[in-house]
């Protein structure tokens, strides 16, 4: 089992799917929070996050990402999740992570649905 | 706009901007719309008690206000308010004007009302963020009874030993905020081995504090100053099966801290939980090798039935009569008949071992002995040819024990040979007499001789030839059947006929077994020729 948090983006226009393989804890959050902000002053307001190969995720992990999305929120944007282990998406759904961003099950779906 | 709208609009930007570049914000702000050029800002802590440095802008500014700081301000402030709001004290920003022109009573009432909107801000964001960090401590909890209670669900319900592991590494680490962590489990010398892995165990991790006494009190023990956790796993008649350990906790600062008292006994929780899984994980593993062992038994068993006779050969002037009765659905006995040129040749042997490994020697033995018998070869050139063969290609310590003897009716003779078997009975002319073991069991040494030995067998003669399963058939005492009443119920039944002295035999044997299980695999086989019809 590896700790690190990689992640990859595909950026589109205005949009960009991020992809994260590995723990999303305090550092790995911090990653993926770097890369989002980044991708929030480049323009990008429609950020999906495919945690296909994140298996595990802390509460800092979590109160990262919350943090991400409200910052998307302010600047009137959007971020949506797809492919979680169901443990993840009932971990989001108690955080309340569910209540602010969409959560889908595939990313086909969830292209569809954000128009990406 | 509004100069002052501008100012307050400004100001405002406090509730969007993160914390550490708030105090930047006000004072800029303060240093923009009013006269004031220099000063300095301090925020009280939103969790501590301590007035800190926020801000300072073209002044020399103490880092500490409350502390014992002995720098001053400089340039000197005209003024300083104080952010206060519900009488609670939120700040303090001091005020400088270095160029010409002295501060008048607006420039300090426009400093009072924008430091008294600032002061709201603050306060109001602090109530937010502590309004948000006690819905996120109250979802944390519920997520760790949800996870306590999922966890339950999960793992009980996960019987693959590997899955199990894999999702107990995972749901510690998460729940733990932990950055490594470890399963260990027990084996049967009571060694501890590491089973799975997160993140780095190579260095810094449990080692001999496994084998620490008060690990059996199946409390968590920290180590490197809380910095690692121990809790043992404890299955059923409190036996320690496992320990879990986590190690560098990580902190909401951004660091690595001890695990604090609630994550231990969440600990505690968790290892309950895993104690059970691991328990069911274990009988389940127990189950499904049970029935691995009863297919392997049952595909055994239709192999040896396939090779073992449907039936009993017809003989003019013979008469046979067999039993064969395996211990464990399978067993490493086996029997044969052959007729060739009008000559009976009957075998029985046992093949040391049980269950598949006999069965597929049992089957060696079984193919080789056709092919030799086919080819018209005499019963000690087969057990020669045989115990070449099956030294050659049967494991190591395979081998079986084998009696072979063949009735020549027109010779009214008996030839056998014995490999190291028990000794069958010849019974001619109101007498015993015993077919001894003349050479070693077939597969010992590859360059064993085998030469069949001749007796007379006159018509009304018996042949009896059995496993070591009649004679040493056990009672419930554990004692055996043995060889002396054997002899004692041939004594009896001199006369009788091939299935009689079978049936009085088998008889004899499950009367004095009783209710004692039957451990080894039980073969007869009563050979006699007819007696002269009387005149």
């Amino acid at each position: 089992m590896t700790e690190e948090l990689r992640v990859s983006v595909d950026r589109r226009d205005g949009a960009a799917i991020m992809y994260t393989k590995g723990y999303i804890n305090n550092v790995g959050g911090e990653e993926i929070a770097n890369r989002a902000y980044e991708l929030m002053d480049g323009g990008v307001r429609t950020l999906l996050l495919n945690l296909r190969e994140t298996k595990i995720v802390n509460s800092i992990g979590i109160s990262i990402l919350i943090e991400i999305i409200e910052k998307m929120i302010d600047k009137g944007g959007k971020i949506a999740f797809c492919c979680l282990t169901p443990v993840i998406h009932k971990t989001f759904q108690i955080m309340g992570l569910a209540n602010y961003a969409a959560i889908f099950t595939d990313e086909d779906a969830a292209v569809k649905e954000l128009a990406i | 706009m509004h100069p002052i709208a501008n100012f307050l609009h400004e100001l405002q930007q406090l509730e969007r901007s993160p914390v550490a570049s708030q105090g930047s914000l006000i004072l800029n702000a303060f240093t923009r719309h009013t006269r004031f050029d220099a000063g300095a800002l301090y925020l009280r802590d939103a969790r501590g008690s301590e007035m800190r440095l926020a801000a300072k802008s073209q002044c020399v500014a103490p880092e500490i206000l409350d502390g014992a700081a002995e720098d001053v301000l400089q340039p000197t402030p005209n003024v300083v308010v104080a952010l206060q709001s519900h009488r609670e004290a939120v700040g303090v920003l001091a005020l400088a004007m270095r160029g010409n022109g002295g501060v008048d009573d607006d420039d300090i009432s426009m400093v009072r009302a924008a430091a008294g909107f600032v002061s709201t801000l603050i306060t109001n964001q602090r109530l937010l963020q502590e309004t948000r960090e006690g819905e996120f401590q109250l979802n944390y909890r519920l997520w760790e009874l949800e996870s306590l209670y999922d966890i339950g669900l999960s793992i009980a319900s996960t019987l693959n030993i590997e899955d199990l592991a894999e999702e107990i590494m995972f749901r510690m680490i998460s729940l733990t905020n932990a950055r490594r962590g470890a399963l260990y489990l027990r084996e049967d010398s009571g060694a501890f081995t590491l089973y799975r892995s997160f993140g780095d165990v190579s260095g810094h991790f449990l080692g001999r504090e496994l084998n620490d006494e008060s690990l059996r009190d199946g409390k968590p023990l920290t180590f490197e100053q809380g910095m690692l956790v121990a809790v043992p796993i404890k299955g059923s008649n409190d036996a320690i099966i496992g320990v879990l350990a986590a190690a560098e906790r990580e902190t909401r600062e951004g660091g690595i801290g001890a695990f604090e008292e609630n994550e231990l006994r969440l600990l505690s929780l968790f290892a309950n939980q895993v104690a059970i899984a691991l328990e069911n994980a274990r009988l389940h593993r127990e189950a499904l090798a049970k029935q691995a062992m009863e297919r392997e038994l049952e595909l055994a068993a239709t192999i040896q039935r396939d090779i073992l006779p449907k039936s009993i050969p017809t003989v003019e002037g013979i008469e046979i009569a067999a039993l064969s009765r395996p211990a464990r659905q399978v067993g490493g006995d086996y029997h044969a008949f052959f007729i060739r040129d009008g000559v009976l040749t009957a075998l029985v042997a046992d093949v040391a071992g049980k269950s598949m490994p006999a069965a597929l020697l049992v089957s060696a033995l079984h193919a080789v002995v056709q092919l030799l018998f086919a080819e018209g070869r005499e019963i000690g050139e087969i057990a020669t040819e045989l115990n070449r063969h099956i030294h050659r290609w049967s494991a190591e310590n395979k081998f079986a024990t084998m009696i072979m003897i063949s009735i020549d009716q027109e010779a009214e003779t008996l030839q056998f040979v014995n490999a190291g078997h028990n000794p069958a009975y010849l019974i001619a002319g109101g007498k015993i007499d015993t077919l001894k073991s003349h050479g070693l069991p077939i597969g010992i040494l590859p360059q064993t001789r085998y030469l069949a030995q001749t007796r007379p067998f006159p018509a009304g003669s018996t042949a009896v030839l059995y496993s070591d399963g009649i004679t040493e058939a056990e009672d419930v005492a554990g004692e055996e059947f043995e060889n002396a009443r054997l002899e004692a119920l041939l004594e009896q039944h001199l006369d009788c006929s091939s299935s009689t002295i079978r049936d009085q035999i088998a008889d004899a044997v499950d009367n004095f077994v009783g209710e004692a299980p039957q451990k080894d695999d039980q073969t007869l086989v009563v050979v006699r020729r007819a007696p002269v019809p009387s005149s």
